[in-house]
């Protein structure tokens, strides 16, 4: 009969090792990659790896099949320490799958090493029923509404790009929203501004947004940012979101949220519209290009009506 | 349309509008996509960028002070419309 140390020195010769740096790294480089954490389900509901699914080590060979859809994509196990996944991936390796590596101290370690972690917060009856269809969806499902939950967003403007906006993203249960604008709604403002109601005029926008969004979806923590974004406050802002929506409705915004955006590595949904036309993109500093590789220079003034 | 951007981008699915430009035309009811390129002389994210902080935004219309006119037209041309003001 083996003895246990025997066993894991076994699979320890077949099964490679690689620390945390290695598969943030992994992870960071878009490469495809599944990560597996065989704990138990109440250890995972504690706190994982964000992008790792569980499949506890007693269910593993069953269910590996449904996580893994292409045997030769690189598979990361980890335990709590490293042990029982080192066991496991040697399992796997018998299956067939190709590359499979296991991480080295487990999530223990990649605590210690200061990478980022996430804990399960139980949805309520309500968040349940409120997202349902989106469970449906198997590109968003349960995992895909807790990572919007927990996703922070900032609208700059809350006008006509900004309103459409907001009001999708907190009904799409996004969890932080920052909602940035200086002006008061105005009469003018309601035939197209869907936020804001005819009892709001005179309120700045971002009360009345504020308002309009708690009662669409009490899930949202709305932040009211009741100014204009600024030289002097951009990078304090947009260092506290994960994606920014511009939603501004003049050049020099424009220009302010694409530079500060590129040097802060911010993604920016970038927005635009005049009369009866619009245009949208998206800028991902170093994926693809930025408003500047469009347009270098604001027009001059007088020949783009705002 | 930014919300559904937005939403892909913070799932990670689907193909976001990285590098292509959606215009929609409401009286013609039309949308046209137009691929854009990174422009390795851009002054923001180009090769060597001219504009590594944002002390061109101090004072307001800083931004305007460069000047690629032949660019311009160049991307004008190619996205056929001019920048959109309003929001």
């Amino acid at each position: 009969m083996k003895t246990l140390k025997e066993m894991l020195s076994e699979a320890r010769q077949v099964v490679p090792e690689e620390g945390p740096e290695q598969l943030q790294r992994r992870l960071k480089s878009g490469e495809p990659v599944v990560v597996i954490d065989v704990r138990d389900p109440d250890e995972y509901r504690d706190g994982h790896i964000e992008a790792a699914t569980n499949i506890s080590r007693g269910f593993l060979e069953f269910r590996v099949g449904t996580a893994v859809t292409n045997p030769s994509t690189p598979v990361v196990l980890y335990c709590q320490t490293g042990l029982r996944s080192v066991l496991a991936a040697k399992a796997l390796k018998e299956l067939g799958y190709a590359t499979v590596i296991n991480l080295q101290g487990g999530y223990q370690k990649w605590v210690q090493s200061g990478f980022p972690v996430v804990r399960e917060v139980p949805m309520t009856a309500d968040q349940i029923q409120r997202y349902s269809r989106h469970f449906l969806l198997p590109q968003v499902g349960d995992r895909g509404q807790r990572r919007l939950l927990r996703s922070k967003v900032l609208l700059i403007g809350a006008g006509g790009l900004g309103s459409p906006a907001a009001l999708y993203l907190a009904a799409a249960g996004v969890g932080t929203l920052g909602l940035m604008d200086g002006d008061v709604v105005d009469i003018t403002n309601l035939q197209r501004q869907v936020l804001h109601t005819t009892a709001e005029i005179g309120k700045p926008k971002v009360e009345s947004g504020a308002r309009t969004i708690k009662a669409l979806n009490p899930d949202v923590n709305l932040i009211p940012l009741p100014m204009r974004l600024t030289v002097d406050n951009v990078m304090d802002i947009i260092k506290d979101y994960d994606l920014i929506v511009d939603g501004s409705d003049n050049f020099e915004t424009r220009y302010l949220v694409n530079d500060a955006c590129y040097l802060a590595g911010k993604t920016n949904v970038h927005g635009s519209i005049f009369q009866f036309e619009g245009m949208a993109t998206v800028f991902a500093p170093n994926e693809g290009p930025c408003y500047r590789c469009l347009y270098p220079t604001p027009p001059p003034a007088g020949l783009v009506p705002s | 349309m930014q919300a559904t951007e937005a939403v892909k981008l913070l799932l990670g699915i689907g193909e976001p509008l990285i590098g292509r430009l959606l215009t929609y035309d409401a009286l013609g009811m039309r949308f046209r996509e137009v691929k854009l390129r990174r422009d390795p002389k851009c002054p923001v994210c180009g090769t060597s960028p001219t504009i590594t902080d944002l002390s061109i935004h101090v004072n307001g219309g800083g931004a305007c002070e460069i000047t690629t006119d032949s660019h311009r037209e160049r991307v004008s041309d190619a996205v056929g419309a001019l920048p959109k003001a309003g929001g």
